[in-house]
C-alpha cells in the first residue's frame, strides 16, 4: 500500500534521487564518535538543531495556552504551568531548552572556530552561522518578557533603554521594539510576534541555507 | 515503512540498522512528545467544574405561563473569571406543582428562542429559522430543531428557585 | 554514485541532472576518499549513531526539566521600585560591561556599540580576517588567542554580574518591617548634604530606595566608617567616588546616617 502510494509518487516527481541524496552520501570517520570518542565535539550542530526542534514543538504548544495580553499574559502562563497536566514539563523544555539551545550553539560555534572549519570554501555558511546565533539571541530577549512577570518586565525594560542608547538609530531602534510610550501592552504584542512569527522564519529560512550548504559542501577534512 | 514482515531466516544488517533507528527515532519522538500532546489535550480530560446552584428569585413568583429570569453563573474559564460572573437566562413556567426551567438555547444552531415570539400562540419561537417548540420545550416536528430544549436542574429551598446545571433531553 | 536510478521509467525526464551543477573543479573533497580512513552512509550507520548521542541528551534535558521547576516570579508591576533587573545568564556579560566607567555615562556607546559591535563584527568576517589556508588551532596563535582571550572575559564578566546581583539581592530589604521605619532627624544639616549630592537620585529623598538599596536603617548593619569606606569605593551597583563634597561633609553624613537606625533593637525596647 505505501511502496504503491510512494511509487506512484516517484514516478511523477522522481523523489528518489532526493532522499537518496541524503542518505547515501559518505559520513568520515573523523567526525564519528564511534571512531574517535573526541569527535564527539562534531555533534554540537546536530545537537543544536535537534534541541531547535524542541523549541519550535514546546514553542507551539504553549502558545494553545498562552494569552500576549498584558492582563492576562501572567495568568494564562501560571495557569498552563500549575493547572494543566504537564505544564510544567512543557514550559520547562521552553525555558530551560532555551538555555541548552545557546550552551549548544556555543560550543558548536567554537568547535568551527577551532577547527578552522570556517576558512575557504566555507566562509559564506560560517557568515550564516553568526546570523543564526544573532536570531536565537533575538529569540531569547524577546522570549524573556513574554511570561510578564517582574523579571521579565524590568530586564526589558533595561534591554529597551540599552538599544536607546546606540547614536542616530537608537530612539528608532526603541521605540520600535517597545510600540507604545511605554513597556506595556503594545511592546508585549510586539515582542510576541517577534518571537513566534517574525525570528522563527528567519530562522528557519537561515537554518535551511546552513543545511543545504553543508550538504553541498560536505564536512571539512580532518585536522 | 511498515513493509510485511518477511520470513527470512536472518534479518540483513542494514534492516537491522534501520529498525533500530526507527526504534531510536520513536524514543526521541516520545520523549518530546508525550508531555506536548498531554498538555495539549488535557482540557478533554479534566472534569467540567461542578455546577453551583444559583438563586434566582422566590419560587411562588412562577406560574403557568414560562417567564424570562436573568442570572449570573460564576465560571471559572481557564485563568479568566468575569467580574461579576456570566449573564445567563432561563424560560421558567410551574407544570402542576412541579418547577420547569428551559434554556433559551434553541436545539438547532444555538439561537436564542422566545415565548411566543413571532406571533406564534402557545409555543417558544426560534427566530433564526423558524424553530418552533412546544410550552413544555419539545420540538415541534416539522421546523429545524432535533431535539426539545435543555432543561435546568431546579431546587427549592427556603421558597426561593435555585437553578443548577444544564441538562440535554435527548434527540426526538 | 549515489544515485541510483533504478531502470524505471520515470513519466518525469529531466535533461541531464540539472539539480546538481556539473562541478569541473571540485573545491572540496565529497567522498572523502583521499583521507584515511573510513567512510560510512549517513543513513542508517551514522544516523544512528548520532541519535544515540542525541537520545543521551534527551535523557539529561528531560531530567533537568522534571528537576528544576521552570521560574516564574509575581506579576509585572511597573510600580515596584525595589525590583532588581537582571537580563537572562547569556547577557550577563554585555550587561556587566556597561558597568564600567569606560562603558558608561558619556562612553555608553563605548559598551553597547562599540565593543559588541567590533567583537561580532570581527567574528562575522572570522573568515577574511584569518585568511591563512592552516586549520589547525595551534598553528594560527592570533586567532585561538584572541578567541580564548575573549571567552575569560566573557566567563569573568558573566560571574562578576551574576555575584553582585546575588550582593544586591542578599542586601534588599526583607520583609515588612521597612514600612513603619522613620527617616530619623531630616533637620539636620547633613540631609541637606545627602539631597545636594547624587545619593539622593538612587536612594530616594526619604531614603527609600529607587535604583539604589533604601537606606532606612542603615544604621543597624553599619559603623560611620564602614559608611565613609562605601563612599569612597562603592558597592554592588554603586561606582566608587560617588561622593563628591569635602571630607568634612562626608563625615557629617556618614554620622548621620549611622543615626538611621530602625528604633527598634530588642535592647533599647525593654
Amino acid at each position: 500500500m505505501l511502496k504503491s502510494m510512494y511509487e506512484w509518487l516517484d514516478k511523477r516527481i522522481d523523489i528518489t534521487p532526493m532522499w537518496r541524496d541524503v542518505a547515501d552520501h559518505e559520513v568520515p570517520e573523523h567526525v564519528n564518535p564511534a571512531h574517535h570518542f573526541s569527535a564527539f565535539i562534531y555533534c554540537f550542530g546536530g545537537l543544536t538543531f535537534f534541541i531547535v526542534v524542541i523549541q519550535i514543538l514546546s514553542g507551539m504548544f504553549l502558545t494553545m495556552y498562552y494569552v500576549p495580553d498584558i492582563e492576562n499574559a501572567w495568568k494564562s502562563v501560571h495557569y498552563l504551568q500549575n493547572e494543566i497536566a504537564f505544564g510544567q514539563i512543557v514550559r520547562g523544555m521552553h525555558h530551560w531548552g532555551a538555555s541548552v539551545s545557546i550552551v549548544m550553539l556555543f560550543l558548536h560555534t567554537l568547535r568551527v572556530f577551532f577547527t578552522g572549519s570556517y576558512k575557504h570554501p566555507r566562509e559564506f555558511n560560517w557568515v550564516i552561522g553568526m546570523l543564526l546565533f544573532f536570531v536565537m539571541l533575538g529569540l531569547g530577549f524577546t522570549g524573556y518578557l513574554l511570561p510578564w512577570d517582574n523579571k521579565a518586565y524590568f530586564a526589558t525594560k533595561v534591554g529597551i533603554e540599552i538599544a536607546a542608547s546606540v547614536p542616530i538609530i537608537g530612539d528608532a531602534a526603541a521605540s520600535f521594539l517597545q510600540g507604545g510610550e511605554v513597556v506595556g501592552a503594545q511592546t508585549l504584542a510586539r515582542f510576541f510576534a517577534l518571537h513566534v512569527f517574525f525570528l522563527p522564519g528567519i530562522l528557519l529560512a537561515l537554518l535551511g541555507a546552513h543545511f543545504f550548504l553543508i550538504r553541498k559542501q560536505g564536512i571539512s577534512g580532518p585536522l | 515503512m511498515s513493509e510485511k514482515k518477511e520470513q527470512k531466516p536472518s534479518i540483513s544488517r542494514r534492516r537491522f540498522l534501520t529498525y533500530s533507528i526507527a526504534s531510536t527515532a520513536g524514543f526521541l519522538a516520545s520523549g518530546v512528545l508525550y508531555p506536548m500532546v498531554r498538555f495539549a489535550i488535557d482540557p478533554l480530560l479534566q472534569k467540567g467544574s461542578d455546577t453551583k446552584f444559583v438563586d434566582v428569585g422566590p419560587a411562588d413568583e412562577f406560574g403557568p405561563q414560562p417567564k424570562s429570569v436573568e442570572f449570573h453563573i460564576q465560571r471559572k474559564d481557564g485563568w479568566y473569571k468575569k467580574p461579576g460572573g456570566e449573564k445567563a437566562t432561563a424560560w421558567v413556567m410551574k407544570t402542576g406543582s412541579d418547577i420547569l426551567a428551559l434554556s433559551p438555547i434553541c436545539k438547532h444552531l444555538g439561537c436564542t428562542v422566545k415565548w411566543e415570539g413571532g406571533g406564534h400562540k402557545d409555543h417558544y419561537y426560534c427566530p433564526c429559522h423558524g424553530g418552533l417548540y412546544t410550552k413544555d420545550g419539545t420540538n415541534v416536528p416539522g421546523t429545524p430543531p432535533n431535539a426539545p430544549l435543555d432543561m435546568y436542574e431546579t431546587k427549592v429551598e427556603n421558597g426561593r428557585l435555585m437553578l443548577g446545571a444544564v441538562k440535554p433531553r435527548g434527540g426526538a | 554514485m549515489a544515485h541510483n536510478h533504478d531502470g524505471k521509467d520515470k513519466e518525469v525526464h529531466y535533461v541531464g541532472d540539472s539539480r546538481v551543477p556539473q562541478n569541473k573543479k571540485k573545491l572540496y573533497p565529497k567522498d572523502y576518499s583521499e583521507y584515511p580512513g573510513n567512510t560510512e552512509p549517513f543513513f542508517p550507520n551514522f544516523l544512528l549513531k548520532e541519535w544515540m548521542v542525541a537520545v543521551v541528551v534527551l535523557v539529561g534535558f528531560l531530567a533537568l526539566v522534571m528537576a528544576e521547576e521552570p521560574p516564574l516570579g509575581e506579576q509585572a508591576d511597573p510600580t515596584n521600585t525595589g525590583f532588581l533587573p537582571v537580563p537572562d545568564w547569556y547577557f550577563l556579560f554585555l550587561y556587566q560591561l556597561l558597568k564600567f566607567k569606560w562603558a558608561s555615562g558619556p562612553f555608553v556607546v563605548v559598551g553597547t556599540v562599540i565593543v559588541p559591535g567590533i567583537a561580532f563584527t570581527a567574528l562575522l568576517l572570522a573568515p577574511w580576517l584569518d585568511r591563512s589556508k592552516e586549520r589547525r588551532p595551534f598553528k594560527r596563535p592570533v586567532a585561538t588567542s584572541l578567541m580564548l582571550i575573549s571567552l575569560v572575559a566573557i566567563a569573568i564578566l558573566t560571574w562578576e554580574a551574576e555575584d553582585e546581583h546575588e550582593k544586591q539581592l542578599a542586601s534588599l530589604p526583607k520583609g515588612s518591617s521597612e514600612e513603619d521605619v522613620k527617616i530619623v532627624d531630616q533637620n539636620d544639616p547633613a540631609y541637606e548634604i545627602y539631597k545636594n549630592q547624587a545619593c539622593v537620585n538612587c536612594h530616594g529623598e526619604q531614603l527609600e530606595g529607587i535604583t539604589g538599596p533604601p537606606l532606612k536603617g542603615i544604621g543597624d548593619a553599619y559603623s560611620a566608617e564602614q559608611i565613609q569606606h562605601i563612599m569612597d569605593t562603592g558597592k554592588g551597583q554603586m561606582p566608587a567616588g560617588m561622593f563628591q563634597g569635602t571630607p568634612e561633609e562626608k563625615r557629617k553624613l556618614a554620622e548621620w546616617l549611622t543615626k538611621q537606625k530602625t528604633g527598634k533593637p530588642k535592647s533599647t525596647e525593654h
